[in-house]
């Protein structure tokens, strides 16, 4: 299979917030980069405000690094909604925006900022997690850092895995680091005890080729999971945006055959499927940015939550066809659907999870068959 | 400058365009006014060799000559002093206190500051771009940039419809060819601004799907035997491309849809009444809506309602849906 190399970004400029001078984290960063101009910054608002108007902020905010410190909370649930059933995952957000840029993207259309922005109260924010796991979740709760970012690209500007990791190894909740890049180098040493699952996000050669600019190809994705498998780590795979195009089933048929060639299926984890979803505003920014897209050429229509998704029966014979190939891999893989109706679950497997609570039980029965549960948290599990 | 001086119409280069913006200048009104009160403006005239290149006062000196005179009252610059860009900014001036312009006007202006000028684009957007009461973006020069670029058929339907940015930059990007098929297919239609941004999206869509031209979309038997059915008046004719555009944009949609009315029609619908799917066929259920205008009707509808439990097609309506 054909490899893509991994485009290694460049940061052209920081600007840093005076605010977040003096700390630790600010410090480390400013070390690992030591040839990059500095701007100091006294009001980031004003910063964002000049950069708004030129042609691409979106691009030039991922060449330009913002440090600053944030104010209020960054984990919170993952934002499904009340038509969908959800798997209860909690989000962190230790960084907003992402060096690499796909086309399908939604922080294009999200955020306000967009400059690439490294929080620097990190302490803040374990303290907010370790509160947030300290008054009875239920256990092993599932947190993740890759919704506002990719989980591990800014791995070599500061290796938030090796804070993170350990950490979440002496707790009884589970941490996901998802990812399209291949920086899995600061994670192998670690003792993570099982209790961080790395996950990637898949698609096939030619929708990461056209669609998944700056990214990992897919063979240096799959090298970084094997390497990830042989370092004890659970995998997950997302194939999530699915892509409707020319030769989809060849493309994704190909693509599950060629990721089960390396990896073992017994060490996955879980694996979801999501049609690509959008909301409203992002077609006009993601069509200006990249002209060439085609991804809003399917038949994509608003649903109830205002976002659009494939006509049903395409979501449908998309999700029914992966199910099937997934399973001739091994009976035993864990699938879901991200964001997806009780119907739909219904059409693709023959039954669904009443509600969101139930899927979160399946996902814990799911875990314990991974780790190996710690004496002192089993009677919180007997406990429920 | 030199104060005013009387200069022959024949040592003015009428053919250097260097600090012209017009486009379609309405020189009736101009024309008429020149022959009712005389000609009082002086125009802005530079010094070169052996001739004078205008710099403001092209559609007077058009209309003067026309009229048939021999000379007119200028102030002269004299050669090289001041240079080109200032000339060109103060005709730009000049023109904005005495008419403004029009869109594509401001297009060719931009685009000389950039090309023929060498200005940077965030010069131009920072220095100049309020001189034609446009916001400092540079998303808008680019859009003003492409329109200067188009042939002169799609700038005169720009100004004569009054085209928006938005649908300036979906114009943009189709090629030449493809514009110059669509203005006829246009015209015969009768669109606003969101139409307009609508027909475009599907005609664009429909050709990046199919991989084939604009021009070969319009083209369609389908699409041009609606547009030349005489009786239909624009709105109908409209309303029927776009439909035929829909269902070409949405195949599989199109086709849920035809199965869905093959199997209402399969049972008799009761008079004033009507089935539903769930918008976009998301969700499950079906829903029925029925006017009446009395109780009596109201039990007529009711009774063949009822009779419907036991129709089969009926039953398979609602299982599939
Ligand atoms: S890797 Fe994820 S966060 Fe980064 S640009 Fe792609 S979709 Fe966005």
């Amino acid at each position: 299979m054909k490899r893509k190399e991994m485009l290694s970004f460049k940061i052209e400029k920081i600007y840093l917030d005076v605010k977040a001078e003096t700390n630790w984290v600010t410090r480390h960063i400013l070390k690992s980069l030591p040839d990059v101009p500095v701007e100091r910054v006294e009001d980031k608002k004003n910063l964002i405000k000049q950069f708004l108007p030129i042609t691409d902020p979106i691009g030039m905010g991922k060449r330009n690094l913002l440090i600053t410190h944030f104010y209020g909370r960054r984990l919170k649930p993952c934002p499904g909604t009340s038509r969908h059933i959800c798997c209860g995952y909690y989000v962190i957000n230790p960084i907003t925006n992402c060096p690499m840029d796909c086309s399908y993207c939604v922080l294009q259309g999200y955020l306000n900022n967009p400059f690439l922005t490294l929080y620097s109260n990190w302490d803040d924010l374990l303290q907010e997690v370790e509160s947030f796991l300290a008054i009875g979740r239920p256990p092993l709760s599932r947190l993740g850092t890759g919704e506002l970012s990719d989980s591990l690209a800014l791995e070599s500007i500061f290796p938030i895995s090796q804070f993170l990791v350990p950490f979440f190894a002496k707790k009884n909740a589970i941490l996901e680091l998802k990812t399209k890049s291949t920086e899995v180098e600061h994670l192998l040493s670690l003792d993570h005890r099982g209790r961080t699952v790395v996950s990637w996000s898949l698609n096939p050669p030619q929708v990461i080729e056209e669609e998944e600019r700056g990214t990992a190809s897919l063979e240096e994705r799959i090298d970084a999971a094997k390497r990830c498998q042989e370092a004890g780590y659970p995998l997950g795979f997302h194939f999530d945006p699915m892509i409707d195009h020319e030769g989809w089933e060849k493309g994704y048929e190909g693509l599950i055959n060629f990721l089960f060639s390396r990896i073992d299926p017994k060490r996955v984890v879980w694996i979801s499927l999501g049609g690509f979803r959008y909301p409203a505003q992002l077609k006009g920014i993601a069509e200006e940015r990249f002209p060439k897209t085609r991804i809003f050429l399917g038949e994509l229509f608003p649903g109830g939550d205002g976002k659009f998704r494939y006509f049903k029966t395409i979501r449908v014979e998309m999700y029914r066809k992966m199910v099937k190939w997934l399973k001739q891999v091994s009976p035993d893989l864990f699938i879901y659907l991200c964001m997806e109706s009780q119907e739909v679950w219904k059409e693709v497997f023959g039954w669904s999870p009443q509600n969101s609570q139930q899927l979160n039980q399946l996902f814990e029965e799911r875990v314990k068959k991974f780790i190996k549960i710690p004496v002192e948290y089993r009677p919180a599990l007997l406990g429920g | 400058m030199n104060a005013i001086q009387k200069i022959l119409l024949n040592q003015i280069d009428l053919s250097d365009e260097t600090f012209s913006v017009n486009f379609m200048p309405d020189l009736q009104g101009l024309r008429s006014s020149i022959k009712a009160i005389g000609f009082i403006q002086p125009v802005l005239l530079r010094k070169e060799k052996g001739h004078y290149r205008i710099v403001c006062g092209f559609r007077r000196i058009w209309v003067l000559k026309e009229l048939g005179v021999f000379e007119i009252p200028a102030m002269v610059f004299e050669e090289k002093e001041p240079s080109d860009l200032e000339l060109f900014v103060l005709s730009l001036q000049e023109n904005l206190t005495t008419r403004g312009f029009n869109a594509v006007e401001k297009a060719i202006a931009l685009q000389k500051l950039i090309h023929r000028f060498q200005l940077e684009h965030s010069e131009v957007v920072k220095t100049y771009l309020h001189l034609f009461s446009l916001e400092p973006n540079e998303k808008i020069l680019n859009t003003y940039l492409s329109l200067a670029e188009m042939e002169d058929e799609t700038k005169r339907f720009v100004l004569r419809e009054e085209v928006s940015r938005s649908n300036i930059r979906l114009l943009a990007q189709m090629s030449s060819e493809d514009r110059m098929a669509l203005l006829p297919f246009l015209s015969l239609l009768k669109l606003g601004e969101n139409r307009l941004r609508e027909m475009l999206t599907l005609l664009s869509e429909i050709s990046r799907r199919e991989r084939i031209s604009i021009k070969e979309v319009i083209d369609r038997p389908d699409i041009q035997g609606i547009l030349s059915q005489k009786e239909l008046t624009p709105i109908q004719r409209t309303e029927r491309v776009k439909r035929v555009l829909m269902n070409l944009r949405h195949p599989k949609m199109k086709q849920m849809e035809e199965e869905f009315d093959r199997k209402r029609k399969a049972f008799n619908l009761p008079v004033g009444v009507s089935v539903h799917h769930a918008p976009y066929f998301e969700g499950k259920g079906l829903k029925m809506e029925f006017q009446f205008e009395s109780t009596e009707e109201y039990r007529t509808i009711l009774n063949s309602l009822s009779e419907l439990v036991d129709k089969k097609e009926f039953k398979k309506l609602i299982e599939s849906s």
